[in-house]
């Protein structure tokens, strides 16, 4: 999987860092004294570097545990995210990890312990409040599982803290160090889809959508709280029908009583973003669409993203009640 | 296109006959070898002569094209077997400190390994590395025409613990660079297939230079023209860029107008 393996020297020792290495024991491990000297150069090119990303394994300093923006979230007023990992095992067209950084090598921050010690702080202030903790948003929660064991070592911590709350968003089907574990019921995996068209064309490597729905129905039988996530929304000339087909498909087998919650939000990006991407992939349809620019934010126009907005959750309410629908149109 | 940035005559030597490079010029002291696709120039020992070597070649790339670079040469190592080659995965300047790190986007036979630069040869291989003279010049520059994953550095051992640097002559370089012509055709061929690629996703719409003829565009609209002519290309790759609608324009924000509004209307279908 990796002909090399970086790693920042004060972490070399580091359990973690043992045991990663020891999985690939081919890898060449190279030493450096900071990852950004990897990860942060300006002559890099995320899609050439796509095709064979290296790992870097690193320590977190600071900054490990961030507030999420206003009005972002599943009800709670305290929302919190965070990242053990830098970019994804995927390669979705309109992600936009691609506009964010040069590098498309996954840095690992070893050092969850220190993310746990900040979650601790964050639940200490705030008064026996629920708290949200939304990880998957830098990288996807569980693709890299066998290598990071960040569900493994997460869900005690969040087992043991009943007022935290996590999400661990995903399109992977890496679902084995879930079903091994006892359910938890502050915990909930969100899965993301796309109408098949749009997988087809934007959701490189990513697993088929029937292999998805097949993981979340597994993940209910045995208990979990699952999501489903519909943001992007992807505009294609036949975007109603490929939407609708796709509730039906997902509502057709899943339990709607189990699932926690559903969130929906357009295509949008900022617009430095935006254009690192259009730079890398000048060649994709998607980023020859009709978008607006508005106070430094890419998105479909107006009218569309209503338009989108409204069908969508139109066609939702067909299966779910609207409790479950958290619409999000926050900037990422 | 690639260029090649090779310090001593000895090494070039293999590679001008292999490539059947002619000696184009001489500009200053470095002698350029060149044919259609690849260019190589003689820098010299030591890391300013390859930083002024690989600058000099750099001028004479068509701008805004990638180029792909391969510094090629022999070097010291602790523990390899002379003959052994590597592909460096870290440069590192021994007077600064400071590191690169070439991404390794590429299958090949050849191992990857930590290269260090230094200012005088080598005789005592503290570390288990290797050791040039060039490299800590050759990249950082190279690296700021080129994107990391295109510059890379291929070194061949010819001197370790058991077999010092005296022991190294021109013939000697020759000889290894020699025994390693597969190894380096095999990257080369690799390097240049993907600055072409890179350069074919970037190549601006051919319709262009008509238009721009045509009409005066400041510099801002000649960006808002290339954008727009690269989202023609792909919703209508066919279709050379042009309307019926534009004969009529009487200026550049005309025309940008109607090749925006045509855009969006096909846009959203």
């Amino acid at each position: 999987m990796f002909n090399i393996i970086y790693i920042e020297r004060q972490v070399a020792d580091h359990p973690r860092t043992q045991a990663i290495c020891a999985r690939f024991p081919n890898a060449a491990r190279v030493e450096c004294d900071r990852y950004g000297e990897v990860f942060n150069p300006n002559s890099q090119d995320f899609r050439l570097q796509k095709r064979k990303p290296a790992l870097i394994l690193a320590h977190k300093h600071k900054g490990r545990v961030l507030q999420a923006p206003e009005g972002y979230g599943l009800g709670s007023d305290s929302n919190w995210y965070f990242s053990h990992m830098l970019n994804c095992l995927y390669d979705c067209r309109y992600c936009f990890l691609q506009g964010m950084y040069r590098s498309a090598h996954y840095v690992l921050y070893v050092n969850y312990e220190d993310f746990g010690t900040d979650i601790d702080t964050i639940l200490e202030s705030t008064d026996s409040e629920p708290c949200w903790f939304f990880s998957g948003y830098d990288c996807d929660s569980l693709a890299m599982e066998p290598v990071s064991a960040f569900v493994e070592h997460f869900l005690p911590f969040f087992a043991s803290r009943p007022l935290a709350h996590i999400e661990l968003r995903t399109k992977s089907t890496q679902i084995r160090s879930l079903l091994k574990r006892t359910p938890i019921p502050n915990a909930v995996i969100a899965f993301s889809f796309t109408p098949e068209e749009v997988y087809q064309a934007l959701e490189h490597k990513v697993p088929a959508i029937e292999r998805r729905l097949q993981a979340i129905l597994q993940l209910q039988q045995a208990g979990w709280q699952t999501g489903l996530r519909f943001d992007p929304l992807i505009y294609q000339q036949d975007y109603q029908a490929q939407y609708r087909e796709l509730f039906q498909q997902l509502f057709s087998q899943l339990n709607s009583e189990q699932l926690h919650s559903i969130s929906l939000g357009t295509f949008r990006l900022p617009r430095s973003y935006f254009k690192n991407m259009v730079q890398l992939y000048p060649d994709e349809p998607l980023f020859a669409g009709s978008f607006s620019d508005t106070r430094g934010m890419i998105s479909y126009p107006q009218s569309l993203e209503q338009e989108m907005t409204d069908f969508c959750t139109h066609e939702l309410l067909q299966h779910v009640p609207e409790s479950l629908l958290f619409p999000c149109t926050l900037a990422i | 296109m690639i260029n090649l940035v090779v310090a001593l005559p000895a090494e070039a030597r293999p590679l001008i006959d292999c490539y059947r490079l002619n000696k184009k010029t001489t500009i200053g002291t470095f002698r350029v070898y060149q044919h259609a696709d690849m260019s190589l120039i003689i820098s010299g020992p030591g890391k300013v002569a390859a930083a002024a070597a690989t600058a000099l070649l750099a001028g004479r790339n068509s701008p805004g094209k990638q180029t792909a670079w391969l510094n090629i040469g022999i070097a010291g190592h602790a523990t390899y077997s002379t003959g052994q080659s590597l592909l460096a995965h870290r440069i590192t300047d021994h007077a600064t400190g400071k590191s690169w790190y070439p991404p390794q986007l590429f299958d090949l036979p050849t191992t990857t390994g930590s290269l260090l630069t230094v200012d005088v040869p080598e005789n005592n291989y503290h570390q288990d590395l290797a050791y040039d003279m060039e490299a800590s010049g050759y990249y950082p520059v190279a690296s700021r025409f080129s994107s990391m994953e295109l510059v890379q550095c291929f070194k061949v051992v010819s001197d370790n613990r058991k077999q010092s640097t005296a022991t190294v002559t021109a013939k000697s370089c020759t000889q290894l660079v020699t025994q390693k012509l597969d190894e380096i055709d095999t990257l080369v061929r690799a390097l240049t297939s993907l600055a072409q690629e890179v350069n074919h996703w970037r190549a601006p719409h051919p319709g262009l230079e008509q238009l721009t003829a045509q009409w005066h565009f400041t510099v801002s609209q000649q960006h808002q023209l290339a954008e727009l002519a690269r989202r023609w290309q792909v919703l209508m790759p066919e279709q050379p860029l042009w309307l019926s609608a534009l004969e009529k324009q009487k200026n550049a924000t005309a025309v940008l107008q109607s090749l925006r509004q045509h855009l969006d209307s096909l846009a959203r279908v």
